[in-house]
């Protein structure tokens, strides 16, 4: 890159030269995905230890750096490594009810009971899917998180979880159908006509 | 299908609607941190030839870490951490020495697992191996026995260096009792009453490993001060506590 020119590296030329062992460059992507990958590892299951989770994925993923292929997007990358770590956390942890997804309290989300009707219905309708998506099996959750709340697209997702694409698909249609099989009668032609 | 579709594409936006809402506490700085760790691990790898030829000695330098390393990757991979890369590792009197992070520390106490409080003579039939007391430090304040006879502590409370503690265990050398996480940098060889000894300066992270192999851990946690690891053929050694080279030496060569 040219001196003088006010660009911020790019992806791709802070991991070339983070490959080289510039460390500068190196924290350039720390900087850039801490957020995202702290935000993964949280959903997925990380509870407190996310931050720590982050700082190991981050010093795996350098140490893993030689093998990550020119020209692939990083975040998966990177996830992949944050979700392996997560796991291992939550493996040697097993207090699952710490790791429930959560929504804000109704008072500060400002959905008070007092709000408006229509506020109180889509809040408590957001409640019961936070606790549809807890009460899933595992791994269906995992795909969930992935798909919709990191906006990963399938093949992201197959990345980040290590599976292949088509159990990405298949468990993410399980998991929407057993959602869909809570919704009460009758809600589901209500709810798509609005 | 087109039903099918409709009520599918209704829980997909909900779903990311909620995502949008869901409570994330705030992420650390991590930069600093990381940089930090990697800066460590490169300095360390650039001192690797240093190593090599000195701190560790020839003859069981880092040719014996390699057949350790071969000897025991099963137990490698075999541990919760999976850990895909290992720098250095060096076993030595029950003690397996680690270049690289520990595992996440539990918060709270720290405890061997099936930990007995017990009086000394009581103590002595409940191990297979002669338990050690340093005549320097006297009679300990505090004997505990753990994982039923494997290990024993002698803890000292008031000494002249603060809290020490001594663990011992049975000194077979094929089994691992205690992993630590070190800088090679930090691990010297001693000698104690003619045997081996390393002494390893500053905290480091250390965690007990069961019979199966698999560390506990709820025993992971920071070591105070220094630690000299030493054995006898019967009996290995962990000396930890704030005290210098000498005084470690001094006290375990009373050990008897």
């Amino acid at each position: 890159m040219p001196r003088g020119v006010r660009r911020a590296i790019d992806d791709a030329e802070a991991i070339a030269r983070a490959q080289s062992g510039d460390l500068d460059a190196y924290a350039v992507l720390v900087a850039r995905y801490t957020l995202r990958a702290h935000r993964a590892a949280f959903l997925l299951g990380a509870g407190e230890e996310s931050d720590d989770v982050v700082q190991e994925a981050f010093v795996k993923a350098f140490r893993h750096l030689s093998r990550f292929r020119t020209g692939e997007p990083f975040a998966p990358w990177l996830l992949r490594i944050v979700a392996n770590e997560t796991r291992n956390v939550a493996r040697s942890r097993r207090r699952r009810a710490a790791l429930a997804l959560r929504l804000p309290s109704a008072e500060s989300s400002g959905a008070a009971a007092g709000g408006p009707v229509d506020e109180v219905l889509a809040a408590e309708r957001r409640a019961w899917l936070v606790a549809a998506v807890n009460a899933l099996p595992e791994r269906e959750r995992q795909v969930l998180v992935c798909r919709y709340f990191l906006d990963l697209s399938e093949a992201e997702a197959a990345r980040v979880l290590a599976w292949p694409r088509g159990s990405v698909k298949s468990r993410t249609s399980r998991a929407l159908k057993r959602l869909r099989g809570r919704l009460v009668p009758g809600e589901q032609n209500r709810v798509s006509s609005g | 299908m087109a039903d099918r579709a409709g009520w599918q594409g209704v829980v997909e936006s909900e779903l990311r609607a909620v995502g949008r809402e869901l409570l994330v506490p705030p992420a650390g700085d991590l930069t600093a941190a990381v940089r930090r760790r990697l800066d460590e691990e490169t300095a360390s790898r650039r001192r690797l030839p240093a190593v090599r030829a000195g701190v560790l000695g020839r003859r069981w330098g880092w040719r014996a870490a390699l057949v350790a390393l071969v000897a025991f990757l099963a137990v490698l991979v075999a541990t919760p951490q999976g850990r895909a890369v290992i720098s250095h590792v060096f076993r030595f009197a029950g003690v397996e020495l680690r270049q690289e992070p520990g595992p996440a520390r539990t918060s709270g106490s720290t405890a061997l697992p099936g930990e007995r409080q017990m009086p000394l003579d009581q103590a002595r039939h409940h191990v297979s191996f002669p338990i050690l007391v340093p005549a320097v430090l006297g009679r300990p304040g505090e004997v505990v026995v753990s994982d039923r006879g494997r290990v024993v502590s002698l803890i000292y409370r008031r000494t002249p260096y603060g809290l020490v503690r001594l663990d011992e265990f049975a000194g077979h050398l094929d089994q691992v009792y205690f992993e630590k996480f070190v800088h090679s940098r930090n691990v010297t060889k001693v000698e104690v009453n003619g045997a081996k000894g390393l002494w390893i300066k500053g905290p480091q992270e250390l965690v007990y490993v069961t019979r199966s192999g698999a560390p506990a851990i709820a025993s992971a946690r920071l070591t105070t001060g220094n630690t000299l690891v030493w054995g006898t053929g019967l009996v290995a050694l962990r000396l930890e506590g704030s005290l210098g080279k000498a005084a470690a030496l001094a006290i375990a060569g009373s050990a008897h």
